[in-house]
């Protein structure tokens, strides 16, 4: 896929470099947005702090030495409520616990999706104006968005995803007219009933896809994507994101059963852990994926969003992750 | 025709208003060490109280205690057996709840009562019966990561020899009727035999509690004629994720009791009389068995607590009509 990006106009170096999507937000920003919602301080000083905080991460990426970055979500919440509040036809539902003591709102679909407008695109225009590195255009995929959303409105869950892919396709298009290249398409909920994936995961993403001029990233983490593998190749996509570091899968061999036809964004650092791995952890990780994977279709990125780290630990694992591809590209150089 | 209304096992233990705060109010507080254990428990016992007096004001006839002290389905079973240690978050199903997934270190073992004192609490509180429900061997046993048995059989029989007994204790202070869920098993077909030996294992350890085994979140439609030759009392099905399960219990009966699971315990959308009469008019005629219950699809915990009570008023709305229509 290295000519769709060259065509694209992207010059990207071998093992690109990427984060997944989310950032730890900065205490004061937590604690303002709790204060918006208390309606206790106004939309436009919340979205200031946003700004700020966007900036941040843009230039701390930059200077990691990132490849391609993101705008690090500093503006959602959770990544499915986020888009449910700026799609029509959708309310959020009362408190629903998700384990323990932990509880969060659930989107509930009671009217035809739509697309109202542009949800994400200010942003991705704010981000890439700071920056010369591409940055990502992200969406929640419909597959999840209808997965993790209550459906009061829909007679089967294939209607409620290929409307929400519908809706999602054009805010991808909206994407692409400002100018986003790369189009990552979060599908964490991908392997739930994988019986789905033929029945209309497929056509779903087809409906987002379609007509636009983008190298396409499918994110899918929480391990569990043996389930819909090799069937998940069939998306059209030209990457696949995942979650390899906290996978207790033996990938060689099952790469080696059903070569990896596509891109990869390989994830090579813990996302759930607060340990900073070494360089030479990671450097085997990655020279284990080079075992059935070329380093042309190769990504290399976290497992997925790092907003459950500290700052210090979100930096110190990309830092470990860069220098670890810089010496194993230095590796290949040398043959 | 004698329908009864029953819950499917777990109740939203907090909701949106002010005063249903106090449970993860409490909790927030005793994991940090500011409320004593007791103080925490005397916080459950007047939740579970007030779940029960929810279902009870809905107008069940057989309640649960809503599982309210759960940490999860699994683990909360697991963590008081010998022979486990608990491990990471875990995806519960095709749900979005986690549960915190068992490692079997050694041989599993009861070494005393688990749901005994919040069965008899609940039991204490509610003017109507309660249902005590036990989450069953096959489901622990494929929810944990197995390093010490060197198959999933020896360990599901010893899962089943410990969950019997607790059924045992279950019915020495008063089960009547005892929900065991094996929600694995429709996913895992092949495994039915060793489903039946572990049933016939736990039903070693009581005498005459009436045994319900609850299957859901898949489609029960191609094991329904396996399920019935089990030696259970009562099967409980899941109708959400099913096209034909209605006509083939037309077709086939059901010489067991049955609890339909045709309200969605995990959609908010309501159902409507005119979609839910009209399946128990088709399939009630051909039940021999007894009980018949509508219940929730699935434990009521994955709705908002406002849903969850309205789901269950509606149930009953549904059962009052279809009683009437049935005579």
């Amino acid at each position: 896929m290295r000519e769709k990006l060259r065509k694209l106009g992207l010059d990207l170096p071998l093992l690109p470099t990427t984060a997944v999507g989310s950032y730890p937000k900065p205490e004061q920003l937590v604690e303002a947005r709790r204060m918006m919602l208390a309606g206790r301080l106004k939309p436009k000083d919340l979205r200031e702090m946003e700004e700020r905080a966007t900036k941040e991460w843009i230039a701390l990426q930059e200077e990691i030495g990132l490849d391609v970055l993101v705008d690090g979500e500093m503006y959602r919440g959770d990544m499915a409520t986020y888009f449910a509040e700026n799609l029509e036809g959708f309310k959020i539902s009362g408190l629903v616990r998700s384990y323990g003591n932990r509880y969060y709102r659930k989107p509930i679909i009671v009217g035809e999706v739509r697309w109202r407008g542009p949800i994400t695109v200010d942003w991705w225009k704010f981000a890439q104006a700071l920056t010369k590195k591409p940055i990502k255009g992200m969406i929640t995929g419909p597959y999840t968005m209808m997965d993790w959303s209550f459906n009061e409105y829909y007679s089967s869950r294939k209607d409620a995803c290929l409307d929400l892919a519908k809706a999602l396709h054009q805010e991808v298009r909206a994407l692409a007219e400002a100018g986003a290249k790369i189009i990552q398409i979060d599908e964490p909920a991908l392997s739930t009933r994988p019986e789905e994936l033929e029945e209309f995961v497929v056509d779903a993403l087809e409906i987002v896809t379609r007509g636009v001029d983008a190298y396409f990233i499918a994110h899918v983490c929480y391990g569990a994507f043996e389930f819909i593998y090799p069937q998940m190749l069939e998306l059209p996509v030209d990457n696949f994101d995942l979650e390899m570091s906290n996978s207790e899968l033996d990938l060689v061999e099952l790469f080696r059963r059903h070569p990896f036809t596509k891109d990869i964004s390989f994830g090579v650092v813990d996302v759930h852990s607060h340990v900073i791995e070494s360089v030479d952890l990671i450097k085997k990780r990655i020279r284990r994926a080079l075992e059935v994977l070329s380093p042309e279709q190769l990504w290399i990125d976290p497992d997925c969003g790092l907003k459950t780290r500290t700052r210090e630990e979100a930096i110190g694992k990309l830092q470990a992750m860069v220098k670890a591809v810089e010496e194993i590209r230095a590796s290949l150089r040398e043959g | 025709m004698e329908l009864l209304t029953a819950n499917t096992g777990s109740y939203p233990r907090i909701g949106d208003k002010p005063e249903q705060q106090k449970h993860r109010q409490a909790y927030a507080r005793w994991e940090k060490g500011e409320i004593s254990d007791e103080e925490f428990m005397r916080v459950q016992d007047e939740v579970t109280k007030e779940v029960i007096q929810e279902q009870v004001r809905a107008g069940l006839d057989l309640v649960t205690d809503g599982q309210v002290r759960w940490y999860d389905p699994i683990s909360h079973i697991a963590r008081r057996l010998k022979g486990f240690e608990i491990d990471g978050l875990l995806r519960f199903f095709d749900t979005n709840f986690y549960f915190r997934q068992p490692v079997v270190e050694g041989e599993v073992r009861w070494i005393g009562p688990i749901l005994v004192e919040e069965f008899s609490f609940a039991k204490g509180v509610s003017p109507v019966p309660v249902k005590p429900v036990v989450t069953g061997p096959y489901t622990i046993a494929r929810s944990s990561i197995n390093r010490h048995y060197s198959d999933i059989e020896g360990l599901v029989l010893d899962l089943a020899n410990a969950i019997g007994r607790e059924i045992g204790e279950l019915e020495k202070v008063g089960a009547e009727i005892v929900q065991v869920d094996e929600p694995a098993i429709l996913k895992n077909p092949q495994d039915l035999e060793l489903l039946r030996n572990a049933i016939e294992e736990m039903r070693e350890h009581f005498k005459s509690a009436s045994l319900a085994l609850y299957t859901y979140f898949g489609d029960a439609a191609g094991i329904y004629e396996k399920l019935q030759e089990l030696p259970v009392d009562i099967i409980g099905l899941d109708f959400t994720y099913s096209g034909n399960l209605v006509d083939i219990i037309e077709e086939k009966g059901s010489s067991k009791g049955l609890g339909l699971g045709l309200i969605d315990g995990r959609n908010t959308r309501m159902e409507k009389e005119a979609e839910v009469l009209p399946t128990l008019e088709r399939i009630i005629p051909h039940v021999e068995g007894r009980p018949v219950y509508l219940n929730p699809s699935c434990g009521l915990e994955h709705l908002p607590r406002e849903t969850a009570f309205a789901k269950l008023k509606n149930l009953v709305a549904i059962a009052n009509k279809a009683r009437e229509v049935l005579g």
